[in-house]
């Protein structure tokens, strides 16, 4: 975030004043830079769908899918269960919706039917899905993920076959009503940021804490008294949950849900959001959405090859930067504290032994820093 | 009685062909531990492959030794390059081959367009024939996928349970590392084996072309088969393969037949009643 392009003054003594300045800089900014971009974010996107051109359903579309791979980021990443049946579970809360309407609910019944859905399917299917775990567990929710497409396909009567479901109504709550486009677009980017707290609260809870540990080594946590079983059966039903939550919000910004919005290549697509962001981040697959969506549907007008563009960027990205777009942010953020300790150390060094010290090696010397001042805090910036 | 006993009869065509790629598929996963999502992608490049070798020589068995020995090949430069680059890494292999299926799809669209294509097979096998004892008509080219799945299968066991390279690869399904620890060049099973799964994805794909079809999306819908087969028998169990082939095919036709709205669906059946009962499959091992 910046840091990196702060080049150390060197070890000449002409650069002090400017190490110093940089040195008090960096520490000030370092717990600002978080909370700036989440407000710059939050300002950027408010101001984006106030138009109602193009740009705004783009950014809408966006958030939408941000919310389902956030979701899915919190079961992959930090459970390491990954899905491949995301679109599937979104699809069914989108065709709730639709569904229910079909049947003439009201639209209020209509959201609340299509989430109570999604959450019984996600409690029942959790039983079955979280008796396995890694590359099982892919398999599961591919083969899930397909079957559900497969109602959606072929179950004419319920679900109108490939020419899919228009939702006509939305709710409406007293002043704020959905059917205004820009009230839709403001309600879809106040629950991005609901769920998107609401996830990194988890992730930082003791919950989140103990799936970590899950992931990382289950049967030490499980000898440690964990029930891991239930730990991973939440965490998927939260996910399954947040994901309906996005397939209403889908349904009510395109107000048609059609079997190709679940089949297998947007199953595939969830989780390069993901990967492609970076696993274990939260914000990344946000990005990673934005991207991806972004490519989707604006590029593929210029660049027509573009799904063989985004599985060759993959493939790169799992040879090259397993950590994704928010590896690089946290990379930026490692050499930010890496400097920062640098600068410490130098200035710590005093003058005395000031000539003799910075050719020591660069390797040695952030971890002095870090050990003389306590303070940071190594690895994660976030 | 004869419409059941023709439905049957094309649940076990259909077996035969997702026989062909799941066994593939869970080979390479029981030896190697690569999860290779883009298999139906190679399935259906194979097809498309030996279509356009059929179309440009008129012979459909060209098409057939094209199909399997170019996707043979590309298994080979795909196991040499992708993932030994990518060193073992279970969750890696599994979405840089996610990340192929796009590059694969996109490049078949690409070279053979939208519009679904059907391989012809050739003189008597184009043909039907009475049945002797049932009395029904019946195509001779699902018969002739059939019993060439039958002899590949018969092979396979042949191969893998009485030669020395089924028992190195049988030994390397149990414990890799021991299998190294001996002497055994590992590597070249490993390459030998992915080569053999590809080639044989390839191979069902011409054949999968005369009954299913090659479309856009057939490489998710063999995909699907071949993994309710490998949930069903047991990730990594050759006999699984067989077992769960046979179990997916019927259940996938019956379904077909008779309950339309839901067919695809119905393969869940079997793979939840497995997992639920025993969640390595009927004839897997526990994972450890």
């Amino acid at each position: 975030m910046g840091a990196g392009a702060v080049s150390p003054a060197g070890p000449g003594r002409p650069g002090g004043k400017l190490a110093g300045l940089t040195l008090v800089t960096l520490e000030r900014s370092r717990p600002l830079i978080g909370p700036a971009a989440g407000v710059a974010a939050a300002v950027i996107l408010f101001l984006l769908l106030q138009g109602n051109g193009f740009t705004s359903t783009l950014v809408v579309d966006m958030l939408v899918y941000a919310i389902a791979a956030m979701a899915l980021d919190f079961l992959g990443g930090y459970t390491g269960l990954i899905s491949l049946g995301q679109a599937g579970i979104l699809g069914v809360g989108a065709y709730g919706v639709a569904i229910a309407e079909v049947h003439l609910f009201t639209p209020w019944a209509a959201v609340g039917i299509s989430l109570a859905v999604v959450l019984a399917l996600g409690l029942v299917l959790g039983i079955v899905a979280v008796r396995v775990k890694g590359v099982s567990f892919v398999i599961i929710t591919l083969a899930l993920g397909q079957v559900l497409w497969g109602l959606a396909f072929q179950w004419v009567g319920l679900s109108e076959g490939d020419n899919g479901i228009s939702v006509a109504t939305l709710p409406t709550l007293g002043p704020i009503d959905l059917n205004d486009a820009l009230t839709l677009r403001m309600t879809v980017l106040l629950v991005f940021w609901v769920v998107a707290l609401l996830l990194v609260l988890l992730v930082h809870s003791p919950f989140g804490l103990s799936l970590r540990g899950v992931r990382s080594n289950e049967a030490r946590l499980a000898a440690l008294g964990y029930r891991t079983g239930l730990h991973r059966y939440l965490a998927w039903v939260i996910t399954v949950f947040f994901t309906g939550v996005a397939g209403v919000l889908y349904v009510f910004v395109n107000q048609l849900i059609s079997p190709s919005t679940m089949d297998f290549s947007a199953n595939g697509l969830f989780v390069i959001m993901v990967v492609l962001g970076g696993l274990r981040s939260i914000w990344g697959p946000a990005l990673g959405a934005a991207v991806i969506v972004l490519f989707q549907q604006e590029l593929s007008i210029y660049v027509t090859r573009w799904q063989t563009l985004m599985g060759l960027t993959l493939i790169a990205v799992m040879l090259l930067r397993p950590g994704g777009f928010w590896g690089l942010v946290r990379a930026a953020g490692r050499h930010r504290d890496a400097l920062i300790a640098r600068l410490r150390m130098r200035r710590s060094a005093g003058p005395a032994a000031g000539p003799s010290r910075p050719a020591a090696g660069p390797a040695g010397q952030p971890q002095a820093g870090r050990a003389a001042s306590g303070t940071i805090k190594p690895g994660e910036t976030r | 009685m004869a419409e059941f006993l023709a439905q049957t009869l094309n649940g076990l065509t259909l077996a035969g062909v997702i026989f062909l790629v799941s066994s593939g598929f869970t080979l390479i996963f029981g030896i190697m531990r690569v999860t290779n999502l883009s298999h139906g992608a190679v399935y259906l490049l194979g097809g498309y492959i030996g279509y356009s070798v059929i179309a440009a020589t008129h012979s459909f068995f060209y098409g057939l030794i094209a199909g399997a020995l170019s996707m043979a090949l590309f298994g080979l430069l795909l196991e040499r390059t992708l993932i030994t680059w990518l060193g073992r890494s279970e969750m890696s292999e599994l979405l840089a081959t996610l990340g192929l299926i796009y590059v694969l799809d996109d490049v078949a669209l690409a070279i053979w367009g939208g519009t679904p294509l059907t391989i012809n097979l050739p003189g008597d096998l184009g043909r039907s024939s009475t049945l002797p004892l049932a009395g029904i008509v019946y195509p001779n080219g699902r018969l002739f996928i059939l019993g060439v799945s039958v002899i590949i299968a018969i092979g396979l066991y042949y191969l893998l349970r009485r030669t020395r390279v089924g028992a190195i690869i049988r030994a390397g399904v149990d414990d890799r590392e021991m299998v190294g620890a001996l002497g055994i060049n590992v590597r070249l099973v490993f390459a030998l084996v992915f080569t053999l799964g590809t080639l044989l994805a390839g191979f069902a794909g011409v054949l999968g072309g005369t009954v299913l079809g090659l479309y856009t999306g057939a490489d998710s819908d063999i995909l699907l088969f071949a993994l309710a087969v490998v949930i069903v028998g047991g990730l990594g169990s050759y006999e699984g393969a067989i077992l769960g082939s046979i179990v997916i095919g019927l259940v996938d036709n019956y379904g077909t037949a008779y309950f339309p709205a839901v067919a695809y669906s119905a393969l869940f059946i079997p793979v939840i009643l497995v997992l639920l009962i025993k969640p390595q499959g009927l004839l897997g091992k526990p994972s450890t």
